[in-house]
């Protein structure tokens, strides 16, 4: 028996404040895969891939329409391309780009994640090969999604990968360049990569984890921004209460993710593994984390008070998250993609969110650098410099902070750039400097491991 | 032991539960489950009793007529076939289907008679029409059984092609989302 307003409150939420399962994303294992043999491989894998993931698409809109709640995008995460294709050459790699990109149209989701290499202490054969193919990998696909994690807390900061993933990112973005850089849209940097993330680009399946396993997305920025509004209309508040107010919406959001990707697991008939409750923002309007700032009454994300209002934030959301779940993982917290946010966007345009400022948010959020177009000219120490900056970040305080930068081909600052449907539009943002020489990142070698990593 | 079903109408004030149960007391029944609602100013009560053997419901009604007459309660007692069972025993799922938009006569003839044909069964139907902007005054919302051998894609269907005929915006999701969402 429910009441009315527990009946309205629930339609509002999906109809008016864009609830949605953001991501079911079906972690694969291709372990059993390996074979020196590309053919054999590039066989073995869209076997495996498919007998989990045949049914992946319709399952999870028969269960989004049993609940009324849309599952927005269903994914692939597999196990780092590095480690099971660790034989192949750079050519190769591509190759097996390809087969994924294949296979994720075959079974009809729109993006695999898992082109992935983990090189916070060094760097293998496979995961130079990897990264040697990153460019070519990911601009001659559409669906394939990569993830190269360059530091840890317990590791440190590999700054030759840091110099080779800025090096990376510049030939991927002139690869696509009559796209405006898309390629580097589906390629992140990471400190502290978490391994059962659902989120693109950076999700892929950790080497700990079963089989196959369903990691679900659930966002809800819009029902966090009414719920703050509906609360301020009934009169003032105390931080606190605001606080209070977001928890309990995390909770409830974090609840239908966990309700959803159980059923899904199920009728898949595989493990579920954890709900990544993240506030992740589309470009709709009232689907926004910016707007959320505004709704707490700062003028606009990157104001002075911006920092505090987003640690309040992300840590009511994991409390919530939490809460409702034994099995909350990935990022669960808030991010903030510029372009992907129309009101991000909007503020970084208007001077209110500097890069300087984006830095020093992603320090108490549970991302990074997310989608930040850049110009085109910027230079591989600079950029390297930014990544390496943004990995300190992470190291330091033992989170995960991811670098996804686009330095627009042909392009500068404050000129347009459109990457389409969830990846959004923006204004490309003012680099500082950034044509200065930096020696600091020709070093080369390892930044060692923080102090408090020591824990043995 | 008998077990009857009781209901009483009236228009609501205080103390009418406080009668009926009285009275119930006085004759020895035992009270096994009661709900109640109020409908703008109209009270109905439902009392589930067992009663000692002696007392059949011919004997209890004329007992509570007798006791509660000039009261203005219009009581009704009937004897608990408990071997029929209920209606949502076996697998089943409750789906609430609810409809928001202005009220028009008939709303709840020509989509009750829907799912009266599809073999869904009502087990909670609450509708409010009060007019204006507020979708909490203008809102129907059926909690129907659904067992494993209906169609319920069709039902559904057709649900969704009435509403759209009436103008109304009409949902219908499984029960468990609004229990993940509003029972913590």
């Amino acid at each position: 028996m429910f009441e009315d307003h527990e009946i309205i409150s629930t339609i509002e939420m999906v109809k008016n404040e864009h609830l949605d399962v953001r991501a079911v994303t079906l972690g694969v294992n291709l372990f059993d895969c390996i074979s020196h043999d590309l053919g054999t491989f590039r066989h073995n894998i869209r076997k495996k891939i498919l007998t989990h993931a045949a049914s992946l698409k319709s399952v999870c809109d028969e269960v989004g329409d049993k609940y009324g709640i849309q599952v927005v995008n269903k994914r692939i995460s597999i196990s780092p391309i590095a480690l099971v294709g660790a034989a192949f050459s750079s050519d190769q790699m591509v190759e097996i780009a390809h087969e994924l990109n294949d296979i994720a149209k075959t079974v009809d989701i729109d993006f695999i994640g898992g082109f992935s290499a983990l090189v916070e202490k060094g760097m293998a054969t496979g995961d130079l090969a990897l990264i040697a193919a990153l460019p070519r990998a990911l601009a001659q696909t559409e669906r394939v999604c990569a993830s190269v994690n360059v530091a840890t807390t317990k590791a440190g900061i590999n700054m030759d990968a840091v110099l080779q993933m800025s090096r990376a990112i510049k030939q991927a973005a002139a690869l696509t360049s009559d796209a405006d850089g898309l390629a580097c849209a589906k390629l992140c940097v990471f400190a502290n990569i978490p391994e059962d993330m659902p989120f693109m680009a950076g999700a892929y399946l950790g080497v700990g984890v079963a089989d196959a396993v369903i990691n679900v997305g659930v966002s809800g920025p819009g029902v966090v921004k009414r719920a703050i509004e509906r609360h301020l209309e009934n009169g003032p508040m105390t931080l606190g209460n605001i606080a209070e107010v977001i928890k309990r919406t995390a909770c409830k959001v974090t609840r239908v993710g966990e309700l959803i990707g159980r059923e899904v697991a199920k009728n898949l008939d595989v493990r579920f593994g954890v709900v990544d409750l993240s506030l992740a923002p589309t470009p709709t309007v009232g689907d926004s984390i910016g707007e959320i700032f505004q709704a707490l009454g700062l003028s606009h994300i990157g104001v002075p008070g911006s920092t505090a209002a987003l640690a309040m934030l992300n840590d009511a959301v994991k409390k919530g998250g939490a809460f409702a779940s034994s099995h909350v993982g990935g990022l669960s917290g808030a991010f903030i993609p510029v372009s992907e946010d129309l009101n991000i966007a909007h503020a970084a345009h208007q001077g209110y969110l500097s890069l300087e400022k984006l830095e020093a948010l992603t320090s108490v959020c549970s991302v990074g650098l997310d989608m930040v177009p850049v110009p085109g000219d910027i230079t591989e120490e600079t950029l390297a410099g930014i990544i390496a900056d943004e990995m300190a970040i992470g190291m330091i305080n033992a989170k995960t902070t991811a670098c996804r930068i686009i330095p627009v081909p042909g392009k500068k600052a404050g000129e347009s750039v459109y990457f389409g449907g969830l990846l959004g539009e923006a204004k490309i943002m003012a680099v500082p400097h950034m044509m200065e020489t930096n020696a600091f990142m020709r070093y080369g070698g390892r930044i060692p491991a923080p102090i408090h990593s020591l824990k043995n | 032991m008998n077990k009857l079903i009781i209901t009483v109408l009236a228009k609501d004030r205080p103390g009418i539960i406080a009668h009926v149960t009285q009275v119930l007391f006085a004759l020895e029944c035992n009270l096994e489950n009661v709900n109640q609602m109020i409908l703008q100013d109209q009270f109905a009560g439902f009392f589930l009793v067992e009663s000692p053997l002696s007392l059949d419901k011919d004997s209890l009604q004329a007992t509570l007529d007798d006791q509660t007459k000039d009261t203005g309660l219009v009581i009704h007692v009937n004897d608990l076939d408990e071997n029929n069972g209920s209606a949502m025993d076996g697998k089943g799922d409750i789906f609430l289907i609810t409809t928001i938009g202005p009220d028009q006569k008939g709303l709840v003839a020509r989509f009750s008679a829907i799912i009266a044909r599809h073999h869904g069964n009502i087990i909670n139907l609450k509708a409010v029409f009060k007019g204006g902007p507020d979708p909490r005054n203008n809102v129907m919302s059926y909690q129907v059984w659904v067992t494993p051998d209906l169609d319920s894609a069709t039902m559904f269907a057709d649900l969704r092609t009435k509403a759209t005929e009436l103008g109304l915006d009409i949902r219908i999701q499984h029960k468990n989302i609004f229990d993940a969402i509003n029972k913590i």
